[in-house]
């Protein structure tokens, strides 16, 4: 069973990565590769059946990343979680029912990469500011790492983290290791501070 | 009694089932097997029950004892003294070295046990020996722990007058996932089959988050996230996790974790009482385990009380002339362990730090596992978190297992009337995972601390002219150098076709499911109109079992950089 789930679900990575197919959802025809715009093959874009609830036609990929938490773009922090907390109680597939756990967990993980980037102060400013100036940044539009820079991030954490342990190794103290983590977590503050303004 | 039955599953292991769909599922239950102790408990229809043993146990000893015909484990037998359990009869310890291979120093500092562990130093693994009748009587580490959970299933059958196959186990953060399907491995020679595989730190939040929502219903909490950082020192392993909870749902921000616990604070006590212990004892004769055995009770009792004393005064004989009388501090064994704490504080910046979280945040601080009572771990988290208490509402000891118990049932699929298990747990990938390329460089796919389920692709290109194959070798870990990582598989793609190089797209795309089976999917893209050349490649990893270490230096050699894979910058369509 959980066989043919893969199946079908890499199928879907094909057949339902672009707009044209997405009205003739044909999950059984793993051979057909349909139309792919420009839309990456497997990525983390592919098109699910619109909101589920809302009642609404839109597809997935035709969202922004606040109508995939069904919100006003004017939300703050807080109910930027509580949606995401909210979302992830139903499309979670711990939780969803077990006819539904293939797209729901498509939804999932949907919901999860808006939800980074909008809970992100500097990110989410980025977005709007696009977003503003008449840019249409639906989901799939999103796709390449303009709002992520994770990787960036963290290579940079890493080597800061080896050079705290070194120190760490050649002195037992971590006094100066802690003043250097508090200093940067002041820029990081700082940084975040100044994309909420701007 | 219900006969120990080992049924071997087939290869595929036993991970990926979904929750079964019948009337009346099976609830799963909460395993903990810890380094040094193990326990077992079951949500019974209205709330989470740690399970004990014939002796009243609750928390049980995690050995095997190969002295009798029949193995047997600390959950059915009774030790008649502390050094049975030290004779090299038994196997203990068995976290610390299940799914290592014998040129880790984890398993080099097991060589002090009094069992028998034996290195070469390939990168294969190491041969293990229980010492009967005189025999060196070799066993692994997957049979070891399939013979105590026989035990533990025998007893939660009998308590529960059901069947038991379903179960969660708590597991350390750092566990590869080759560690993860050694773990499997075991449960399915016990006739057990793996829900979920639950770092510990995770099985704790999941408990604070059931705890916050609690508070809520009885008005006495505000409903608003809250965020906990949660610490846990064990025998073994220590592992941090910071945890975002508002309505019953558990998000894991960041998990951290290291080969790094109580053991190492006994072995580095023992050393300093005698300092030429490796030598004394590294040919594991009958008299030699005999006195190291007495040492390490000794050191046992002696850490005990530096938890309550500000000094303790240590007399024992080993026998053979040897004896040790020394007064031991708390600063002195503070001194001495000082790179074992200061791992730990590593640990924890580093998981705050994953997590984007200042410790002002932080409304909890959670301390759980063997070494919470320790006043420098007390002291080291405090500090870290800047914190003036640790949160007061857990069992350190039964935590982890209460929170894979509550895992078991949501994940099973059972609902409480009253709400209690309207909960559910955001999992977080403890380790990066990626492929080979740009070189010799590892290029991460699906970075640590992403939400599972996750999906993730990225697009390489060819580097070489009219190169039509391309090596994928999937790597999992953080290590800039790529050799540091755990070989999780590889496999050739071919069709490529010829083409200047950078040409060629190759799509990789990473898939882990809400079971935590990891998929890797490979295409060869036209470029331009993005269909796939020839059919897609899809494997589940890890697909290499032992002597990872052979097998990517065996490519390197064989290979070279011909089949080598260039990431390829993407352009957004957008800009």
């Amino acid at each position: 069973m959980y066989c043919d789930a893969l199946v079908s679900g890499s199928t879907l990575l094909f057949s339902l990565s672009s707009k044209h197919t997405l009205l003739s959802l044909q999950r059984s025809t793993p051979n057909h590769y349909l139309g792919l715009s420009e839309t990456r093959l497997f990525g983390s874009t592919r098109t699910t059946r619109a909101a589920i609830n809302d009642g609404s036609v839109k597809p997935v990929s035709e969202m922004t990343l606040y109508e995939l938490l069904g919100i006003p773009q004017t939300v703050t922090l807080p109910e930027i979680k509580q949606a995401y907390k909210e979302l992830a109680r139903k499309f979670h597939p711990d939780v969803s029912p077990p006819h539904l756990v293939e797209e729901y967990t498509q939804r999932f993980i949907e919901v999860q990469e808006a939800y980074e980037t909008l809970s992100d102060p500097r990110r989410r400013a980025m977005y709007d500011r696009d977003m503003a100036r008449g840019l249409r940044l639906a989901f799939s539009a999103r796709k390449m790492c303009k709002y992520d820079e994770e990787i960036e991030d963290r290579s940079e954490w890493k080597s800061r983290w080896q050079n705290q342990l070194s120190e760490l190794k050649r002195r037992s103290m971590y006094k100066d290791a802690r003043k250097d983590l508090s200093w940067a977590a002041q820029v990081r503050r700082q940084r975040n501070e100044s994309s909420v303004e701007s | 009694m219900t006969e120990p039955a080992y049924t071997v599953v087939s290869d595929s292991e036993t991970a990926g089932a979904e929750k079964s769909s019948s009337a009346f599922p099976e609830i799963a239950i909460g395993i903990d097997i810890g380094s040094s102790q193990c326990s077992l408990a079951v949500w019974n229809g209205s709330e989470v029950e740690v399970l004990r043993n014939t002796r009243n146990e609750k928390i049980m000893q995690s050995y095997v004892s190969f002295k009798e015909e029949v193995p047997t484990g600390g959950v059915s037998s009774q030790l008649a003294h502390e050094h049975e359990m030290l004779s090299g009869a038994a196997i203990f310890n068995i976290k610390r070295l299940i799914g290592r291979v014998d040129t880790d120093p984890v398993v080099h500092a097991s060589k002090s046990l009094p069992f028998l562990v034996q290195t070469l130093d390939i990168g294969v693994r190491p041969f293990m020996a229980a010492l009967v009748n005189n025999v060196w009587r070799s066993t692994t580490p997957e049979e070891v722990l399939a013979i105590f959970l026989v035990e533990l299933r025998a007893m939660a059958e009998v308590q529960l007058k059901r069947p038991v196959t379903n179960v969660v186990l708590t597991i350390p953060a750092s566990f590869s996932r080759f560690q993860l399907t050694r773990i499997e491995r075991s449960c399915a020679m016990a006739g057990l089959h793996v829900l979920r595989l639950m770092p510990e730190p995770t099985a704790v939040a999941l408990l604070y988050a059931q705890q916050q929502q609690e508070a809520v219903h009885e008005n006495m909490g505000s409903g608003n996230e809250k965020i906990a950082l949660i610490f846990n020192l064990g025998a073994g392993y220590c592992d941090v996790a910071v945890t975002a909870t508002a309505g019953g749902v558990s998000q894991i921000k960041s998990l951290a974790g290291g080969s790094v616990g109580g053991e190492d604070i006994l072995q580095n006590t023992m050393r300093y009482l005698l300092p030429n212990y490796d030598s004394l004892f590294s040919n594991h004769g009958v008299d030699e385990i005999k006195s190291s055995a007495l040492l390490r009770v000794a050191t046992q009792n002696a850490i005990h009380n530096l938890s309550s004393q500000t000094s303790v005064k240590i007399d024992v004989d080993l026998g053979n002339g040897m004896k040790i009388s020394k007064v031991v501090n708390r600063e002195e064994f503070e001194t001495v362990n000082r790179k074992v704490f200061e791992k730990c504080e590593i640990l924890i910046r580093r998981c705050l730090h994953d997590a984007k979280v200042e410790v002002d945040d932080l409304s909890d601080v959670i301390l759980v596992g063997g070494c919470s009572n320790i006043p420098k771990v007390r002291n080291l988290l405090m500090n870290e978190c800047k914190k003036e208490e640790l949160y007061r509402g857990m069992n350190a000891l039964e935590a982890p297992v209460c929170g894979a118990a509550l895992e078991g049932a949501v994940a099973s699929g059972i609902s409480d009337p009253f709400g209690n298990l309207d909960l559910l747990t955001i999992q977080a990938t403890p380790l990066s995972i990626g492929i080979r390329a740009d070189g010799d460089n590892f290029v991460p796919i699906i970075l640590r601390n992403t939400a599972m389920p996750a999906r993730r692709d990225m697009v390489f290109t060819t580097g070489h002219d009219n190169q039509t194959e391309a090596l994928i070798v999937v790597y999992e870990g953080d290590e800039a150098e790529i050799k540091e990582n755990h070989l999780l598989g590889y496999f050739k793609i071919s069709g490529i076709p010829p083409s200047p190089k950078g040409v060629p797209e190759i799509n990789v795309c990473m898939d882990i499911d809400v079971a935590n089976v990891l998929r890797v999917l490979v295409g060869v893209m036209r470029p331009g109109n993005q269909q796939p050349v020839t059919p897609l490649i899809e494997v589940r990893m890890p697909t290499v079992d032992d002597g990872h270490v052979w097998c990517a230096e065996a490519l390197q050699k064989t290979y070279g950089s011909t089949l080598d894979l260039i990431t390829l910058q993407q352009n957004t369509a957008l800009l």
